[in-house]
């Protein structure tokens, strides 16, 4: 919302040329005619705000809006940001612009160029908050008019915070002459909302069936108020109802919502287990530095960003290829050198992939630092999709579901159409058949666990555009995804999956009533009992080779 | 000898562990109907697979018993079945006439009476050969007993006479681990005699053997005929050929014929799974 | 093999040599500390006898540890939370100790709660200003939370890698849950600003001396009684069940019970180990429950030898004397040294050092 008041001034004065140009049409050359004078008018009054105090300030507002010059608005927006100045020589008012040499200054009446200045030599002519809040009504009320839809709708809004007689009459009018339903709505909705404070219970009560349907703010606050006042009784009953109504359309939209953090975090935690689940569910071999995988990915979309710094969305896109050959590659040496002596060891398996974990952490803390570093986030990732007035999703969050879902159907693919994942599958159920097959076992091993470290990787790329990059990032995660996959079902993606994201629901459903860090801890006790009572997970692997366990 | 002794009583009045035995007590065995084991109607199915299938077989108390059949069976299916590794999708098991197997775990079936022997010798390799009849003599095996637990004159001089039964007075205080595999088959069997049980179910146990060793082997289980009831699973006909007297042909999960081994070699329906089609 | 304890221990040579040099140690530290003058060069300073005496902790722990896992092939990642629950046992005493010399003065309430707002202290702090009581938590609370988890964890069975996981998320949640203020056991901050144990300063030398002569005697202790199970019938059972589980259990051997009675001893001992800790570095916060600690407590008993007790003991000194020093020298290098110990000792150390010592010889 202040994104769109806080308008580049070029888009401000394209849009007010096109007002211009409307406005000339429809009256034709009886404005032209009234122009001189209004200019002469328009001019003194802004003369006048160099040295005005608040309080004259607000008056010569007023009469500025009253005389409604076609420069106005740009003169309210240019106030309310601050780049209103009187030249200290003269006392001339003058808009600013930050120019390569000092400031441009631009005349407020005809909007022309009028040279530049030092900053030193203006004096900015101040705004308090009262004021602030008089310019954006001001600037609202311009708004109304503009033919950009979007900007009416902003401009309503802003006006539905305060309204008073002026703002309901400008209002209607422009409800008379609105032709989006969008804006029309919004129009009614304020219009009803003053309607409220009516003397007549009638129009009143018809006001509050206007509002029905609505969610925002303003409409509860404003129901509420008329719930507790109300002399009417059937005025208060139809504002209970309503209020009731909008309290179910928060529940539902905050379960929804609930359950959209639940999946979000869910799918952090597949994208973080399942890549464990390859090196553990498919080759049982227990990978404790596969936080650290997942970490030498984020570093890896951090790298990216410092040699790509002006290209924020290609670095991070650069970074999931790249992520996953430096962990993928960094897994394959761990496999080669380490892992491939321990097959069949498990807990030795665990102690030394822990201590790799050890060295990797503090190369990171001498490479680059023990502090955490953030990578920045493309901006189709950053900002939020406002779905309505109560509810909205930010983008960075959605992206990872649909992120984590790619990634897991990629593997799928990955292990059930190519070769490598034939043969994956076949070293995993029988080694020694495989190896007679003709499978280089030793080979497929290597490309599994770089395939699991791969994933790791792009896994760390995600991580890295929701938190803040840091040598402990992986150990935070280790704990977590191997509960997800045992809870899962080792050996099966599947399991991983659906174990992942009920997790992450789960946890979220908890929080509001436990708090973030106690819904931790129950989910880590269920799962505890839950392993307990089904130690081959959600869904199992049956048969004879299961039992060999 | 007094503290050790005190102890023991305190132990047993706490019974810490007690609850952790599930259900009631095991009952007696009961064997008066003359079987002493009866396996009905039971199916074991792993993804689909039916290693048993409505599988019936009874065996009489003081029996020796061979099983016989083609790989995949179900010989050891049935064996996991009967000592509570693997619980079966349908059927029932009785051990006598009171004991209902599919309510118990491994360690009250073996407590009620069943010793089982592995196809591959399963021997406790780190601790010697001694040490390994020790751990499998028959009696109290709780924790509180067994951590004050002294062996008595009489339970050691059990031990020295089973190691003499099988053959091992000389590697006594071997590692397990370091004995060959035909001695690690004997001394798995006296392992079963130290446990004393009622009814042995011996996997294989001469598969790897040689003849010498085979016919010693054969000795010490018709030893053990008549005191116990024995069911061996073995594929070496000659050797089924020395201990049997009854025999049983599993195929595909169930019997498919019983009786004498001249009995079941005759039968058509045999000579047709073991000659193909 | 069937013989006395005692004479086990007598025959045993690493059985020998630990307790012989733990019974110098027990003798000469004392007397070098209080009878040598501090100038003198064989005088022992309050620091290092203290030093000592969060060694021998570690090395209590490292017992524990290794009983299970060395002797019973169950790897706990999660031994921090027994050695941590026992210490915060032990905290609770002293911070009731410290009655109105708080910061707030308050005889009741330890300061975090005054802070806190709290107007009453939590139910679960009652008795904790008896110190009967409190060492009866020290045994109580670790063994009553190893005890539940174990009749969860083995009677379903669950083994190897996915114990040691789930050990250590259950040490995860209680790091977690302890780092909650609204826990009641100090939040982040932990228990501290202790003042007296049983009316002895804890700043004084002969109070120093007095818990490193406790802790000697508890680890000296812990180690006899460890040894004594070892070679007990039940020790073997114990050592049948870690070689083939399935075996023990067709003998007839409830191997449950067995794992469940040496999974609680084992964590009473961690929390024995934790108890005397606190008084001697004179804090307990959450971090005590870090996994990473409960996985360094492994490495140590794999450095010294698992399944020798000595060799455990052998191995928590030396990793954590290893560790004082390159903190000291080298703060940066000493992960490095730490992850690489993990590898080497794995990877071509198996038994440690105590095996090494053997095959060295026996090549001889």
């Amino acid at each position: 919302m202040t994104a769109r008041l806080h308008r580049p001034p070029g888009r401000t004065v394209a849009h007010l040329m096109l007002w211009c140009w409307a406005l000339l049409l429809a009256s034709g050359l009886q404005v032209a005619a009234a122009q001189a004078p209004g200019d002469t008018h328009h001019a003194e009054q802004v003369a006048q705000l160099a040295t005005a105090g608040f309080g004259e300030k607000e008056r010569i507002v007023d009469a500025l809006l009253e005389a409604r010059h076609p420069q106005t608005r740009m003169l309210l927006a240019a106030f309310l940001d601050g780049r209103l100045a009187s030249r200290k020589s003269d006392g001339k008012v003058f808009i600013t612009e930050d120019a390569d040499d000092g400031v441009a200054l631009v005349d407020p009446v005809d909007a022309s160029a009028a040279g530049t200045a030092k900053s030193s030599a203006l004096r900015k002519i101040g705004t308090n908050n009262r004021l602030r809040k008089k310019l954006k009504g001001a600037i609202a009320l311009f708004d109304l008019d503009d033919a950009d839809a979007g900007v009416r709708l902003a401009a309503v809004d802003e006006m539905l915070r305060e309204l008073d007689a002026t703002t309901v009459s400008a209002l209607r009018t422009r409800l008379g002459v609105e032709d989006s339903a969008r804006v029309r709505r919004a129009l009614e909705v304020g219009l009803a909302l003053a309607d409220l404070s009516s003397p007549d219970a009638e129009v009143r009560l018809a006001a509050v069936g206007t509002l029905e349907g609505e969610l925002g703010t303003a409409v509860y606050n404003r129901l509420k108020t008329l719930e507790r006042d109300e002399p009417d009784a059937r005025v208060r009953d139809a504002a209970l109802s309503g209020l009731r109504h909008i309290d179910q359309w928060r529940r539902f939209y905050g379960g929804v919502e609930t359950l959209f953090f639940g999946l979000s975090l869910g799918s952090v935690l597949v994208l973080a287990a399942i890549g464990l689940a390859i090196t553990f569910g498919v080759m049982g071999v227990i990978n404790m530095a596969h936080g650290e995988l997942m970490m030498i990915g984020a570093y890896t979309a951090y790298v990216m960003q410092l040699l790509l710094p002006q290209h924020t969305t290609l670095a991070v896109l650069l970074a999931v290829p790249a992520a996953f050959l430096v962990s993928g590659l960094v897994g394959v040496g761990i496999e080669r050198g380490i892992v491939r002596f321990l097959y069949g060891r498990p807990l030795e398996t665990l102690l030394a992939t822990f201590g790799l974990s050890l060295i990797l952490q503090q190369a990171v803390r001498s490479i680059f630092s023990p502090l955490n570093r953030s990578v920045a986030t493309p901006e189709f990732m950053s900002g939020s999709w406002q779905i309505n007035e109560v509810f909205s999703l930010t983008w960075n969050r959605l992206y990872i579901v649909i992120f984590a879902l790619l990634v897991f159907a990629l593997l799928q693919l990955v292990l059930n159409k190519t070769s490598l994942g034939l043969k994956v599958r076949a070293v995993s159920q029988n080694r020694e058949m495989a190896r007679a097959l003709g499978v280089r076992s030793a080979r497929v091993d290597a490309m599994t666990f770089g395939l699991g470290a791969g994933v790791a990787g792009v896994a760390g790329v995600a991580l890295s555009q929701l938190t803040n990059v840091g040598p402990n990032l992986g150990q935070s995660y280790i704990v977590d995804s191997f509960m997800v996959v045992v809870f899962g079902g080792v050996g099966n993606l599947w399991g991983t999956l659906i174990g992942g994201m009920s997790l992450g629901v789960v946890n979220k459903l908890l929080e509001p009533w436990s708090g973030a860090v106690m819904a931790k801890i129950l989910v880590l006790v269920f799962l505890i009992l839950f392993i307990q009572r089904r130690p081959r997970g959600l869904f199992p692997h049956k048969g004879r080779a299961a039992e060999g366990h | 000898m007094k503290l050790p002794a005190a102890l023991e009583t305190f132990a047993d009045r706490e019974h810490v562990f007690e609850f952790m035995a599930r259900g009631s007590r095991v009952p007696r065995l009961d064997v008066s109907h003359n079987v002493i084991l009866y396996l009905e109607d039971i199916t074991v199915a792993f993804d689909g697979f039916r290693a048993l299938n409505d599988l019936t077989l009874y065996v009489d108390a003081g029996e020796l018993r061979c099983i016989i059949g083609p790989n995949g069976a179900g010989k050891t299916t049935m064996m996991d079945v009967i000592t509570g590794k693997t619980r079966p999708d349908s059927g029932s098991a009785w051990f006598g006439q009171t004991i209902d197997l599919l309510q118990l775990d491994e360690p009250e079936i073996a407590a009620a009476g069943i010793g089982r022997k592995f196809q591959k010798p399963t021997v406790f390799t780190e601790h010697s050969v001694f040490e390994n009849l020790e751990l499998a003599m028959a009696g109290d095996k709780r924790v509180w007993r067994i951590l004050f637990a002294k062996l008595t004159p009489a339970q050691i001089e059990r031990i020295e006479s089973v190691l003499e039964t099988i053959g091992l007075k000389d590697q006594r205080d071997a590692r397990a681990g370091s004995l060959s595999h035909g001695q690690k088959q004997w001394l798995e069997i006296g392992m079963l005699l130290m446990q004393d049980p009622q009814l042995l179910l011996v996997d294989e146990p001469v598969a790897g053997m040689t003849p010498q060793e085979t016919e010693r082997t054969a000795e010490l289980l018709l030893g053990l005929a008549g005191k116990h009831s024995v069911v061996v699973v073995e594929h070496d006909m000659a050797f089924v050929r020395s201990i049997a007297r009854k025999v049983t042909v599993l195929h595909e999960g169930s019997v498919l014929a019983e009786g004498s081994l001249d009995e079941v070699q005759n039968n058509a329906k045999v000579v047709e799974v073991y000659l193909g089609e | 093999m069937h013989t006395p304890l005692l004479k086990t221990l007598l025959t045993e040579r690493g059985s020998q040599v630990f307790l012989g040099v733990l019974i110098v140690t027990a003798i000469l530290v004392p007397l070098l500390n209080l009878a040598v003058p501090a100038d003198s060069a064989l005088h022992v300073s309050t620091y290092t006898v203290t030093l000592l005496g969060k060694y021998l902790c570690y090395a209590l722990l490292a017992i524990a540890v290794d009983l299970v896992w060395g002797y019973c092939g169950i790897l706990s990642l999660g031994h921090t939370a027994f050695f941590a629950l026992g210490g915060y046992a032990m905290g609770m005493y002293l911070m009731r100790q410290i009655g109105t010399r708080g910061v707030y003065g308050d005889p009741v309430l330890p300061d975090f709660m005054v802070f806190l707002n709290w107007s009453e202290l939590p139910w679960y702090w009652h008795g904790f200003d008896m110190f009967w009581f409190a060492m009866l938590m020290v045994v109580l609370a670790p063994g009553a939370l190893a005890y539940v988890f174990g009749w969860f964890a083995f009677r379903s069975r669950v083994t190897g890698v996915y114990l040691s996981i789930i050990t250590q998320a259950l040490t995860f949640a209680l790091l977690l849950a302890f780092f909650r203020n609204e826990m009641g056991f100090g939040g982040n901050n932990g228990l501290t600003d202790f003042k007296d144990l049983l009316g002895f300063d804890l700043q004084a030398d002969a109070t120093r001396i007095g818990l490193f002569l406790a802790t000697a005697f508890a680890l000296g202790g812990g180690y006899v009684a460890c040894r004594a199970i070892a070679a007990s019938r039940a020790g073997r059972v114990i050592r049948a069940i870690r070689d083939a589980e399935g075996r023990a259990r067709f003998i007839g051997y409830r191997v449950e019970s067995y794992k469940l009675w040496l999974w609680t001893f084992s964590a009473v001992l961690a929390g024995i180990a934790g108890a005397l800790y606190v008084p001697q570095v004179g804090i307990i916060n959450p971090g005590e429950f870090a996994p990473i600690n409960a996985i360094e407590i492994v490495i140590w008993v794999a450095v010294g030898g698992r399944g020798t007790l000595y060799g455990a003991v052998l191995g928590a000194l030396v990793v954590n004397y290893a560790k004082t020093w390159f903190t000291g020298a080298f703060p940066e290098v000493w992960l490095y040294a730490l992850g690489a110990l993990f590898v080497l000792v794995t990877l071509f150390l198996p038994q440690g050092i105590v095996g090494l010592l053997a095959r060295a010889r026996k090549t001889a």
